[in-house]
């Protein structure tokens, strides 16, 4: 990789609820304009490294710049899918007013979303071929188009990096194709895009660097290089578990 | 109606209006429990503004009593953050221990608080009109009129202001946090509007109306649509027409004011949850049953498609084949007849063209829950409608 730019860096991050560490000590640099997936067994910190960077929760240690500076003053260049069991599908709302609030952030405080908004939000409606559910209720939309409706609101957001935590859960199959090749569009416009991924068989296809994490990180680099056993043993493996206990 | 009639149903309906906007978000939120937890605990910050102020209306002891709210809610997170107990423990444990801190502060100072517990319960909206405001000796209206409607004025006025950051953090705390829209500002906002008008309606109606007020009319609402405006303004016209009609319903029982507007609205919101067209009880176990006979269609249009032999698919002997009763095949017989996808030759069933095709989607769109291409199916048939 010839452009060295660091658009994520994480130094010494610990984050803990109630006091019991559920990230230890975690190094990361992430370089503009890869499609990153983190992997890692259930419970291992994937969702809450990504809150933490976010700073939707307070790490107890350590520290996270955007293009060297903090989060705070980088809201503009990052955009957010939340893992989509983290909100109620039953809240009565329809599939364009949720990708209209990707284009509050840009809005500030009080003000209201107006015609260019909305026409921002129907872009990405159309980008994720949902145009024609937009008025739907959003209890009424099937997971994967709930999923497309999570996506275009981050794409209305025409960040710089993107956070997905398992945009392809619960997908199927063609959403899961037309989720992917819209990250890719957006790495080849230099985006980096960082997904938090289950479906190891597909990580080589799908990603061109690679996060193993697991309470500690175990490995990050391009995926052709650290993709292997040996790092999948030490995330997954039930004697890599038993001596991080301790 | 007497001037003191109309006040009182325009007090009713003002507090009404206060409550069912925050009280919408707290039922959006989940947290119905907690204005529960909040109209009980403030009764010692009440009493104890009156030991300070010396009077039940002083703009003082609203405060202090809004504070105790706040406290409430700061209370119940703190303990159900120390991961030992749920949340509806944490309210469990708080509320009551405030609540009886105030009763045992009127019980110790009946003398000098003119405030007694079936009053803090039920209120005494009856009362209102007796209590003038007065300007330089000119009555200008209830006293509880003009506390009720400025705090109105105030949430109306956060309401239009906030709106869009209510309804993020309501719907999706994460996002609205990287979006720079503390959640937490939004809440503790949020639990602050809902404890002064708490305070502001207490007096006149109680704590357990103003509980019923914050909660059931967007309850009720929340059954009957998918919008969160209209949600809002049918919580607001529920609320005022449970005043009303309360109102009314005391007057011709000779009945607490405040308990037969908790009446209505109970009676209000057990019709909606059984009529309301989509939510409602009546119409869930409607769509049940078609989708039941839907479901049932589809396999015996499927049958006609996997058997080409003619013994299979003799009309008299389909019960047979498909294992159904009698009632049963010959409901899905007529459907599938009403809908021209199957044609009857000599007592033999076959699909029509219309009928092929729309197995074949029917199938495709059950293998692969691709919505798009059933798009125009779904008035037609339930099954579709996910
Ligand atoms: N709000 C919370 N309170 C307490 N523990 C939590 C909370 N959220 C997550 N955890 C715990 O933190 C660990 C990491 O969770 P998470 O980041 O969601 O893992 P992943 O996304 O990798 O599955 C898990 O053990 C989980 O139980
Ligand atoms: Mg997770």
């Amino acid at each position: 990789m010839s452009k060295s730019k660091i658009a994520v860096q994480v130094d010494d991050l610990t984050v803990a609820y109630n006091y019991k560490p559920v990230l230890w000590d975690i190094d990361l640099e992430i370089p503009e304009g890869v499609l990153m997936a983190i992997v890692g067994p259930n419970g291992a910190g994937k969702s809450t490294l990504i809150k933490s960077i976010l700073g939707i929760l307070k790490p107890i240690a350590g520290s996270v710049s955007i293009y060297g500076q903090p989060y705070e003053k980088q809201r503009d260049l990052v955009a957010y899918v939340p893992q989509k069991g983290s909100v109620d599908w039953d809240f009565p709302t329809t599939a364009l007013d949720v990708v209209m609030m990707g284009t509050y952030g840009s809005l500030g405080w009080i003000k209201r979303p107006g015609q260019k908004e909305k026409k921002a939000a129907l872009e990405a409606l159309e980008k994720v071929g949902m145009l024609p559910f937009k008025n739907r209720q959003i209890s009424q939309l099937s997971g994967g188009q709930q999923q497309r409706i999570f996506l275009a609101r981050a794409l209305v957001q025409d960040a710089s990096i993107y956070f997905m935590d398992e945009p392809f859960q619960g997908v199927d199959a063609t959403t899961e194709i037309a989720i992917i090749n819209i990250l890719k569009a957006l790495r080849k416009a230099n985006k980096t895009v960082i997904v938090v991924h289950h479906d190891l068989q597909t990580v080589p296809e799908y990603f061109d660097w690679v996060t193993f994490l697991n309470v500690k990180k175990i490995a990050t680099g391009p995926v052709k290089d650290i993709f292997n056993d040996d790092n999948l043993t030490k995330t997954y493996g039930i004697n890599y578990k038993v001596s991080i206990q301790k | 109606m007497s001037s003191a009639q109309i006040e009182i149903q325009l007090i009713a309906s003002l507090v009404a209006i206060a409550c069912a906007i925050p009280g919408t978000f707290l039922v959006l939120r989940k947290m119905a429990m907690i204005s529960d937890a909040i109209s009980h605990s403030i009764l010692p910050g009440l009493v104890v503004g009156f030991f300070i102020t010396e009077n039940l209306n002083s703009p003082l002891l609203i405060v202090l009593a809004a504070l105790t709210g706040v406290i409430t809610v700061v209370l119940v997170e703190q303990i159900q953050k120390t991961g030992l107990v749920k949340e509806d423990t944490a309210i469990g444990l708080v509320f009551p221990a405030l609540f009886s801190i105030g009763v045992i502060l009127i019980a110790k100072n009946a003398n000098d608080v003119h405030l007694d517990v079936d009053a803090v319960l039920l209120g005494e909206l009856a009362f209102t009109p007796f209590d003038r405001l007065l300007i330089s000796g000119v009555d200008i209206g209830p006293k509880s009129l003009w506390i009720i409607g400025f705090i109105l004025l105030i949430t109306v006025a956060l309401l239009f202001a906030f709106f869009k950051e209510l309804k993020l953090s309501t719907f999706d705390a994460g996002l609205a946090a990287t979006l720079g829209f503390s959640p937490a500002v939004i809440h503790y906002g949020l639990m602050t509007v809902s404890s002064i008008t708490t305070v502001g309606a207490f007096e006149a109606v109680g704590a357990i109306l103003v509980v019923a007020l914050m909660i059931a009319p967007a309850a009720t609402a929340y059954l009957l649509t998918t919008d969160l405006k209209k949600m809002l303004l049918l919580s607001i016209i529920f609320g005022v027409f449970s005043a009303i009609s309360g109102y009314w319903l005391a007057h011709w029982l000779d009945a607490s004011i405040a308990g037969s507007i908790t009446t209505m609205l109970g009676v209000l919101f057990f019709v909606v949850y059984l009529f309301a067209p989509s939510k409602g009880v009546i119409a869930v176990m409607y769509r049940e049953k078609q989708q039941k006979i839907e479901v049932s269609l589809l396999t015996f249009l499927l049958h006609l498609k996997n058997h080409t032999e003619e013994s299979e698919r003799h009309v008299n002997h389909l019960n047979e084949h498909i294992n159904w009763q009698k009632v049963r095949s010959k409901t899905v017989l007529e459907l599938a007849q009403k809908n021209n996808m199957i044609a009857i030759n000599n007592h033999i069933v076959s699909l029509t063209k219309k009928g092929d095709e729309f197995t074949t989607l029917a199938i495709d769109y059950i293998m692969t829950n691709e919505d798009a291409q059933i798009e125009d199916m779904k008035d037609d048939f339930f099954l579709f409608r996910g």
